[in-house]
């Protein structure tokens, strides 16, 4: 029974880690960009969530809708104001400015929100179903992971149906060769980043209701979402998706079994192992490591 | 030749400024911070810089310093020198371990092991009650050879010792046979190796030196503040203020360091202490009871990250060879 519950826990917590970590694969795919500003836009997007619903009383699932549209347009933004500017550069130094950035965004909250922790509190923050007799399921994590689902499905018929997203995915096959078929890959660039971003605020207002809303949160999923895009497979969206599922149930299981102390020490002794054994990922491309 | 008479005339200046500057514990401290960022800063540049594997994990290496002194001296009573030293092998063994895991890897994989490793010994830090968990540890007493160490200025000269000898090293590095290899795998990790270049001997031995130094000045930091936890020693935001002084500096010089040191450290100590906000405050610019006065003097002194985050953009878009390397441009 306990053997249940936390894994099924661990696949709905695991759900909207998969959504950061696939926005990140994501930017890794179509632009070659490790963004370490990652964490700091989830950041943000636990806040938009929290004053969507403390200022404007929107219900923070329905905020969505405004949030994706903003945090579209705010990476969108970033993407052609710095990071296309360094597209070229060794990685260590679009490395040291996504850090900068993620640094300017924290530190920014803080000035703004100050260092207390915000609570989101919704009617149904702490209610949970039952379901098999005994095992309990929080409703908010219940009900994120079915819009994460939902979202992931809508990102998938985009990446493999419409214009856009096939040149977005052939721009992270091969950019010179998207080039030269024509595919305008500065502009992929921004798209990318774009949806990077979007799906970055999207998760954070996701654990908005159940987390810790603080300037400086976005350290930890940071490193969770690298975790799971090596895992998958730098560049991979499905990887991304599965890793993330993974991540989820492991920090669940050792949280049960060990300690939710040594939880984030467990995620990262799977990364290392994955970086030794592994380093294309699970469903990653060989050669790029 | 030169630039060792350069290295010994500025420590010979550095060493009379406590005598110029008086009894002043305040400037003192920060000058104690400069040295100690300069000394960081160019033991990181030894891998970073000369060698060019950027490692995001340096706090891993002056934590291990730092905490086995700390544990040594105030849970066994150890000579503070012998706990130093057994710091070094700490230090040592934690790069070992990390080299034999992370030099395997390139570009984005190396710098993300790198942060791995150091959260790994961070968390493990946190989480065992041998290194006093969150409460981090303190030490009441400490004494060596009857110096009086609770004073400022014997830590002013050992930390000035360090810089200089770290430089020293640096120096030496530059123009020897290693020097050129590491320079040569920066440029080239294939090129080299197919020239008959031990990747992983050379990568190695910048990084035990690198790692050994740093934790050295760990050590001495412990013993100075007398306090530990692991957000003062271990946090992945001290890793990233070692590369950025060296990157505002610029980075494979021998001298980027040091002057990216001398300009970050008091600039963060000013953001740090308010001291902007008073100034602001004192020529009437902005009033105090003013909501921007009351805002400024209560939120002022968090703001030297993002000072530091401001200034990491602009370096990396406008400058990204370092104050340094603009001259070396219009040579």
């Amino acid at each position: 029974m306990f053997f249940l519950q936390s894994l099924l826990s661990g696949i709905l917590s695991g759900g909207v880690y998969a959504l950061a970590g696939i926005g990140m694969s994501l930017v890794f795919g179509v632009m070659n960009i490790s963004n370490f500003a990652h964490g700091d836009l989830m950041m943000l997007g636990m806040y938009l969530a929290y004053f969507a619903f403390t200022l404007l009383h929107i219900d923070p699932y329905l905020s969505l809708m405004l949030i994706i549209p903003t945090a579209f347009l705010f990476g969108f933004i970033i993407e052609k104001v710095f990071i296309h500017r360094i597209i070229d550069h060794p990685h260590q130094n679009q490395i040291l400015l996504t850090i900068g950035l993620g640094l300017i965004m924290s530190n920014t909250a803080l000035l703004a929100f100050t260092s207390d922790p915000k609570i989101l509190t919704t009617s149904y923050s702490s209610s949970a179903v039952n379901i098999l007799g005994g095992i309990s399921l929080s409703v908010p994590l219940l009900l994120s992971f079915v819009i994460t689902a939902v979202i992931t499905g809508i990102l998938f018929l985009f990446l493999s149906k419409t214009t856009t997203g096939l040149a977005l995915w052939a721009t992270s096959q091969n950019r010179e060769a998207a080039q030269l078929m024509g595919i305008n890959v500065a502009k992929m660039s921004a798209i990318a980043f774009g949806l990077g971003t979007a799906l970055a605020a999207t998760a954070g207002a996701l654990i908005a209701p159940v987390y810790y809303i603080h300037p400086l949160a976005g350290h930890t999923f940071l490193l969770k979402a690298f975790t799971i895009c090596v895992l998958g497979g730098l560049g991979s969206v499905v990887g991304a998706g599965i890793g993330g599922i993974i991540i989820g149930i492991v920090e669940s299981m050792s949280s049960t079994y060990l300690s939710s102390d040594w939880k984030d020490v467990v995620v990262f002794i799977i990364f290392l192992a994955v970086l030794l054994l592994r380093p294309q990922g699970l469903l990653g491309k060989k050669g790029e490591q | 030749m030169k630039q060792i008479a350069i290295i010994a005339v500025l420590a010979g200046i550095a060493a009379l400024l406590p005598l110029a500057i008086g009894d002043s514990p305040y400037f003192i401290g920060v000058l104690i911070s400069v040295l100690m960022m300069a000394a960081l800063s160019s033991a990181w540049n030894i891998l970073g810089g000369y060698a060019g594997q950027y490692s995001f994990g340096h706090a891993a290496y002056f934590g291990a310093g730092a905490y086995t002194t700390m544990i040594l001296i105030s849970k066994f009573n150890f000579n503070p020198l012998v706990s130093m030293v057994a710091g070094i092998i700490v230090a040592c063994i934690i790069a070992l371990i990390t080299g034999s895991i992370v030099f395997r890897l390139r570009g984005h994989y190396f710098g993300l092991a790198s942060i791995a490793v150091a959260e790994i010994v961070r968390l493990s830090a946190l989480n065992f009650d041998f290194t006093g968990g969150a409460q981090g540890i303190l030490l009441s007493d400490v004494s060596l050879w009857g110096i009086d160490l609770n004073s400022k200025i014997p830590f002013y000269y050992g930390m000035l010792l360090v810089l200089v000898f770290t430089l020293s090293i640096a120096l030496n590095l530059r123009k020897s046979k290693t020097g050129y290899y590491l320079q040569a795998i920066r440029e080239d990790q294939d090129a080299a190796a197919s020239l008959g270049i031990n990747l992983s001997f050379y990568k190695n031995k910048a990084l035990l030196i690198s790692a050994g130094l740093t934790s050295v000045l760990g050590s001495l930091y412990a013993v100075y503040i007398r306090f530990i936890d692991t957000t003062a020693v271990l946090d992945l935001r001290l890793s990233i203020e070692i590369i950025l002084t060296a990157i505002i500096g610029g980075v494979g010089t021998v001298w980027g360091p040091v002057l990216g040191a001398v300009l970050l450290v008091p600039l963060a100590e000013m953001l740090r202490s308010n001291v902007i906000g008073d100034v602001l405050v004192k020529q009437g610019i902005v009033s105090e009871n003013s909501g921007l006065g009351v805002f400024l003097k209560g939120n002022l002194a968090h703001a030297h990250v993002l000072v530091y985050g401001i200034i990491t953009v602009l370096c990396i878009l406008y400058m990204p060879k370092g104050i340094l390397g603009l001259f070396r441009r219009k040579k």
